[in-house]
């Protein structure tokens, strides 16, 4: 058992010539082999050298063979499952089969003023468990929905938020590292048997992997996790302005972790991570909701398929509208479509507004509808003698003849078209009757029902969350210690 | 012919071209021109590109591209201005870093170059820095205002720490803070106690001047 997602029943979309694929690889490679990486952990050196690297330890400089390159990324599983808590919640990661996932925000954002503060612990409860609930939302992201919740001390915020995920939903989730929380976290997932993806081996772009992330990708694999391997590259800033220039540079950062990831434990289950944007030249924040970042998804998208490795793709997110506009509509629903035409496994979806700054509820129940058009649309058209009706079409005829009172009708009907929860479907005469209410409307009251009638598909048993409250004690007193909690 | 060379040198500056104006210093410089005045027509020429910018006509890459046409025809005439010694105009001294835990430095990198075009004294002290580095070049360059830098929001909390270090050493006081970061809000500025906070570079740069009465 596992969550279905969406299968792409067509070919995906590709946008590079087999050459333009072959030259953005070889250059891949070059960068690795030529100028290598800044790797700042001493036994990661150490393990690289072994294993026939040029290590400059004075530099902390790798270069890494192409041969050596290859192989690992060979070792990589094109498929693997992760374990939720639930295991009809588990997720197969790989092949034509899309997962759509939530999107964090530092903090959540009134829906009237559309200013932003940190949410209180019931509103982060209220925002997991709309998340649980919402049919198409298959994971949750690694600080999803908020950073934190009032009261929480900034060290804790990540390994309480993951407490209260695990306790409203038993979805599979992400998780970030913060402050040397790995060995409280992923005990708390083991307590909760289940496992958490990690972008664990985050490198810092161009071309570094700092100390802190090699840590924790050791980590890791050292609990049997799968990992993530990451980037940020913003073009124009942390890579070259040209996309192709940027896809060689953030495969090359992405690789150096896939490398040292598969010298240290092969056939270790990677997934490719990922945070690409071209700089905004007005701000010099990264500029979110630009359709190059569509472009390089979907380029990559075709790359990676080539280097057999499960990938996601962020960029249907991180709008620059700070409101539920227009603005975001268009920049979260074209790229998240792209992405998953071309052949993401996972897409940054649910929740998150401006950046990571800010995340809604509502937003996420509005996004379970963008999620489910674009699913319904990738499972693509089902042709056979029933589809086809033509027994039927002979039957019905000319007018007056019609489908409307016809049993197929009946039975095919909601299966062909997507009905949109909270969208305002009404004609102009009933769309004033029902006090002229729009999509938030509809979701605000979908949230209000969500919040009364949820259920948890397996709640924690006590011992768990005795379990769980003897790390958290630990994790405090850890941070005490260490002067970060007064 | 000094006015012509230097209407030469605004527009070889606004071209971003670094070879005219390699060219027109060395010309400037056999001319017995005053090193202090070209100094103003590079500074001149990056309020120009400063105001094209907020005029949202020019882009970050342009400020960036002018401010490195100037680094170059700076280079020999700051060696001019030791050898006579003379003294640049400058607004003051600013240290800058990103703190420990963090090395992306691309931001502070944006900042601290827009400050050194705009006429500060920049020390920068580079990524990944812990409190200890920010205390010793607070002593040991004694500037003006103290800039820090966080991308992420697990490497913020690290600015705070930075200030509570000043203060236990007793030279907070001394020194404006200002803080900045993909991460970094107003309120997280305020809660942690820094003076200043600014969302892009140009902003900052207004903020460090407002600091020492330039604004």
């Amino acid at each position: 058992m596992a969550r279905k997602g969406f299968k792409r029943k067509f070919p995906p979309l590709e946008i590079l010539s087999r050459e333009d694929v072959e030259q953005i690889k070889m250059a891949t490679l070059d960068i690795l082999k030529e100028t290598g990486v800044v790797i700042e952990h001493k036994d990661a050196l150490k393990l690289l050298e072994k294993n026939d690297c040029i290590v400059d330890y004075d530099s902390k400089r790798v270069r890494m063979p192409e041969g050596l390159v290859e192989e690992c990324l060979r070792k990589c599983p094109s498929t693997f499952r992760v374990k939720a808590r639930d295991p009809e919640n588990d997720l197969i990661f790989g092949g034509n089969t899309v997962y759509f996932k939530s999107s964090p925000g530092m903090d959540i954002v009134d829906l009237d003023s559309w200013a932003h503060r940190t949410a209180t612990e019931k509103e982060y409860e209220e925002a997991v468990i709309v998340l649980d609930t919402l049919e198409h939302h298959d994971w949750f992201s690694c600080y999803t929905p908020y950073f934190g919740y009032e009261g929480v001390p900034e060290v804790m915020k990540m390994t309480m938020g993951l407490i209260k995920r695990i306790k409203y939903s038993t979805k599979f989730t992400g998780l970030c590292f913060t402050n040397y929380n790995w060995e409280f976290n992923f005990r708390i997932a083991k307590v909760a048997g289940m496992e958490v993806l990690c972008p664990a081996l985050m490198a810092s772009s161009p071309l570094t992997l700092s100390e802190f992330a090699v840590d924790a990708a050791f980590k890791t694999i050292e609990y049997g996790f799968p990992i993530g391997v990451d980037t940020g590259s913003v073009f124009g800033a942390t890579a070259p302005a040209t996309l192709a220039g940027a896809l060689a540079l953030f495969n090359a950062e992405l690789i150096a972790g896939i490398v040292l990831i598969q010298l240290k434990k092969p056939y270790s289950r990677v997934f490719v991570w990922g945070f690409p944007n071209p700089q905004n030249m007005v701000t010099g924040a990264p500029g979110f909701g630009n359709i190059a970042n569509a472009l390089f998804n979907v380029a990559n998208n075709q790359i990676w398929r080539d280097y057999g490795v499960p990938l996601r793709n962020t960029a249907s997110v991180y709008t620059n509208s700070k409101k539920i506009d227009f603005q975001n509509g268009i920049e979260r629903g074209m790229p998240a479509i792209l992405s998953a035409l071309s052949g993401a496994h996972s897409i940054h979806l649910y929740g998150g507004i401006y950046g990571e700054i800010t995340h809604s509820p509502i937003q996420s129940i509005l996004d379970d509808d963008l999620a489910g058009m674009i699913g319904h649309f990738i499972q693509g058209i089902n042709v056979n003698d029933e589809t086809l009706a033509l027994d039927l079409i002979h039957e019905v005829g000319p007018i007056p003849g019609h489908f409307l009172n016809k049993r197929h009708t009946y039975e095919w009907w909601k299966k062909e078209q997507y009905m949109q929860k909270v969208g305002d479907i009404l004609t102009y005469p009933e769309w004033e009757q029902s006090g002229k209410k729009d999509c938030i409307d509809y979701a605000k009251e979908r949230m209000k029902r969500i919040i009364s009638e949820h259920e948890v598909s397996v709640n924690l048993t006590k011992e768990q969350e005795e379990e769980i409250n003897v790390i958290v004690k630990e994790a405090e007193a850890f941070y005490k210690k260490r002067g970060d909690i007064k | 012919m000094k006015e012509q060379l230097f209407e030469n040198l605004r527009k070889s500056m606004l071209d971003y071209d670094e070879k005219s104006v390699n060219i027109l210093v060395s010309d400037a410089i056999n001319s017995k021109i005053n090193p202090l005045e070209i100094v103003d027509v590079f500074t001149q020429s990056m309020a120009e590109v400063g105001d094209g910018f907020e005029k949202g006509e020019l882009f970050l890459p342009d400020l960036m591209m002018a401010a490195e046409t100037m680094n170059v025809g700076m280079a020999p005439i700051e060696k001019m201005i030791i050898r006579n010694g003379l003294k640049k105009k400058t607004y003051g001294k600013i240290v800058i870093g990103t703190v420990f835990g963090d090395i992306h430095d691309i931001g502070k990198n944006i900042v601290a170059t827009l400050l050194s075009a705009n006429g500060f004294d920049v020390i920068d002290i580079g990524a990944n820095a812990k409190s200890d580095r920010f205390i010793e070049a607070v002593k040991q360059h004694n500037p003006n205002i103290l800039a820090m830098s966080a991308l992420l929001t697990t490497t913020a909390p690290e600015q705070g720490r930075v200030i509570m270090a000043l203060k236990e050493v007793g030279i907070r006081s001394k020194i404006k803070i200002m803080v900045g970061g993909g991460s970094i809000t107003r309120e997280f500025a305020q809660k942690i106690g820094a003076d200043g906070y600014e969302p892009t570079a140009p902003l900052a740069v207004k903020l460090a001047k407002k600091f020492v009465g330039k604004s």
